[in-house]
């Protein structure tokens, strides 16, 4: 019996991604289908990145390939991943070597912010993707902690700085520029967005698909100034669960909505303490806050992380969950989250709706 | 999210922003009524009541559009003033009660006994 690339893009239309949940052919992942005789190849390009399940996917088609074209012999399927630039706004400036910005906020202060964000970057990296981390909090920098780097960045051309690495991310944070760990940023707003701008833009980024802003809490001064020059793909959420959190929480959605950046979605943080002395499991700041922020203003809920010391211990000592303890239940979690962000930004990448207006002057 | 534009077109000659949104509705608004309800707060206060009445824009030109994030245009007129913010919102808003917002304006300007005619010497 013989087939034809129809007969092999038909059977693919009725094979669902699990991760983007739309089939591979209008996810447009389909690629180099070749058939010879009753051999059949392809390659399978993913738009976020996806290495701890590229085998489950490369396997699940090639199973599904097999039963769908009796007859067929050998199919080899090839699985990879691209990450698409966002197209951004006209007027403002896309960061040289960024594909796409994400931002971390929430309205409150102290909901794990910085945590979630450095797991959630070293989460995307360990499925494959280039990453980087802006630590956007100039009063309180927590990144070079987190992820264990301390020194100054170099600059090799005397204008910009190469980025700090470790753990295989690129971070840059006001903490690198400054003297000792108690040197306080006493500084006014315009001098904040300032900093802010330098940090983003003469950092020398290196071909990142992905670039996580860690922004501090609250609605001011940075979170509209990087709403208004900076090209950010989307902004995800952190909260916990309990309502005073979620006050605030929603605030931040609020103003990420009036400024035109689209919501990824939100994680809830510290959703059950887990006991570590009998493992125990509760809902020490309620349950089910997030989901229903969620489901009020229509927003994906991209998951919930425990309030569990060791996310604590291991970030505190520059070790994040993410890499201290790579195979565990919260990193897993973490790597969940992190690719339907992917999955979400890749969406929005193709996705021209909110761009910005043709401006035409007329002499009439 | 409210309607996104789709388009803006300035005619300079008429001196009309032409906007099109993208449920279908399209506005044509003059600069000058642009310019006397611009939402700075040097025009618009900082709350209900504390609007600043601007005279003499009858012939106010736009020299510049910058774009604000996704969000929002800065225009910049040729008599200096570029502080406002005009959000989509704003402008379809302002689009949708253009003739009660312009009778409105007319009518404080009777009161005021001022006048749309450019001052000499108004231009930057």
């Amino acid at each position: 019996m013989s087939f034809s690339d129809t007969d092999v893009q038909g059977a693919l239309k009725n094979l669902i991604d699990p991760n983007t949940k739309k089939d591979f052919v209008s996810g447009k992942s389909v690629k180099n289908v070749k058939v010879s005789g009753s051999d059949v190849s392809l390659d399978i390009m993913l738009g976020y990145p996806a290495k701890s399940v590229m085998d489950e996917i490369r396997a699940m088609v090639e199973a599904h390939l097999k039963k769908s074209l009796p007859g067929a012999g050998k199919i080899s399927v090839n699985a990879s991943s691209k990450v698409v630039p966002h197209a951004v706004q006209r007027g403002v400036k896309l960061v040289e070597g960024v594909k796409n910005i994400i931002a971390v906020a929430s309205g409150k202060g102290g909901v794990g912010k910085s945590t979630t964000a450095v797991n959630l970057a070293l989460a995307l990296a360990a499925e494959g993707a280039r990453v980087g981390v802006l630590d956007a909090d100039i009063y309180g920098p927590s990144q070079p902690t987190m992820l264990g780097i301390s020194g100054q960045p170099k600059s090799v051309d005397g204008k910009s700085l190469e980025p700090m690495t470790n753990h295989g991310l690129q971070a840059m944070s006001i903490g690198f520029m400054i003297d000792s760990e108690d040197t306080p940023m006493v500084w006014r707003g315009p001098m904040v967005t300032q900093a802010l701008d330098q940090l983003l833009h003469q950092t020398r980024w290196d071909d990142l698909d992905y670039l996580v802003v860690d922004l501090p809490p609250g609605t001011g001064d940075i979170q509209l100034s990087l709403a208004q020059k900076v090209p950010v793909t989307g902004a995800v959420i952190v909260t916990t669960p309990q309502d005073i959190a979620l006050m605030d929480a929603r605030k931040g959605l609020k103003m990420f909505e009036k400024v035109g950046i689209k919501i990824v979605g939100i994680v809830e943080n510290m959703s059950t303490h887990i006991c570590s002395k009998c493992g125990h499991e509760e809902h020490i700041f309620g349950a089910g806050g997030g989901e229903k922020m969620c489901a009020d203003y229509n927003v994906e809920f991209l998951g919930g992380l425990p309030l569990d010391i060791r996310i604590r211990e291991q970030t505190d000592s520059g070790n994040p969950t993410v890499v201290a303890d790579p195979d565990g239940k919260i990193a897993k979690e973490y790597k969940q989250i992190a690719r339907r962000i992917a999955v979400k930004v890749a969406d929005m990448a193709q996705d021209h709706s909110a761009a910005f207006p043709k401006i035409v002057v007329q002499n009439t | 999210m409210s309607a996104q534009p789709t388009e803006i077109k300035l005619h300079q000659q008429s001196r009309t922003l032409e906007i099109v949104f993208d449920d279908g509705a399209a506005f044509k608004l003059p600069y000058e009524f642009l310019r006397v309800y611009s939402p700075s707060a040097e025009v618009s206060g900082h709350g209900p009541g504390q609007e600043v009445l601007q005279v003499g824009k009858r012939d106010v030109g736009v020299t510049a559009l910058e774009p604000v994030g996704s969000y929002a245009v800065q225009i910049n007129f040729d008599d200096g003033h570029d502080t406002g913010l005009y959000t989509w919102e704003r402008l379809y808003s302002m689009g949708k009660n253009q003739e009660a917002l312009w009778q409105d304006y007319l009518d404080r300007m009777t009161a005021a006994g001022a006048s749309r005619e450019p001052l000499p010497g108004n231009k930057k």
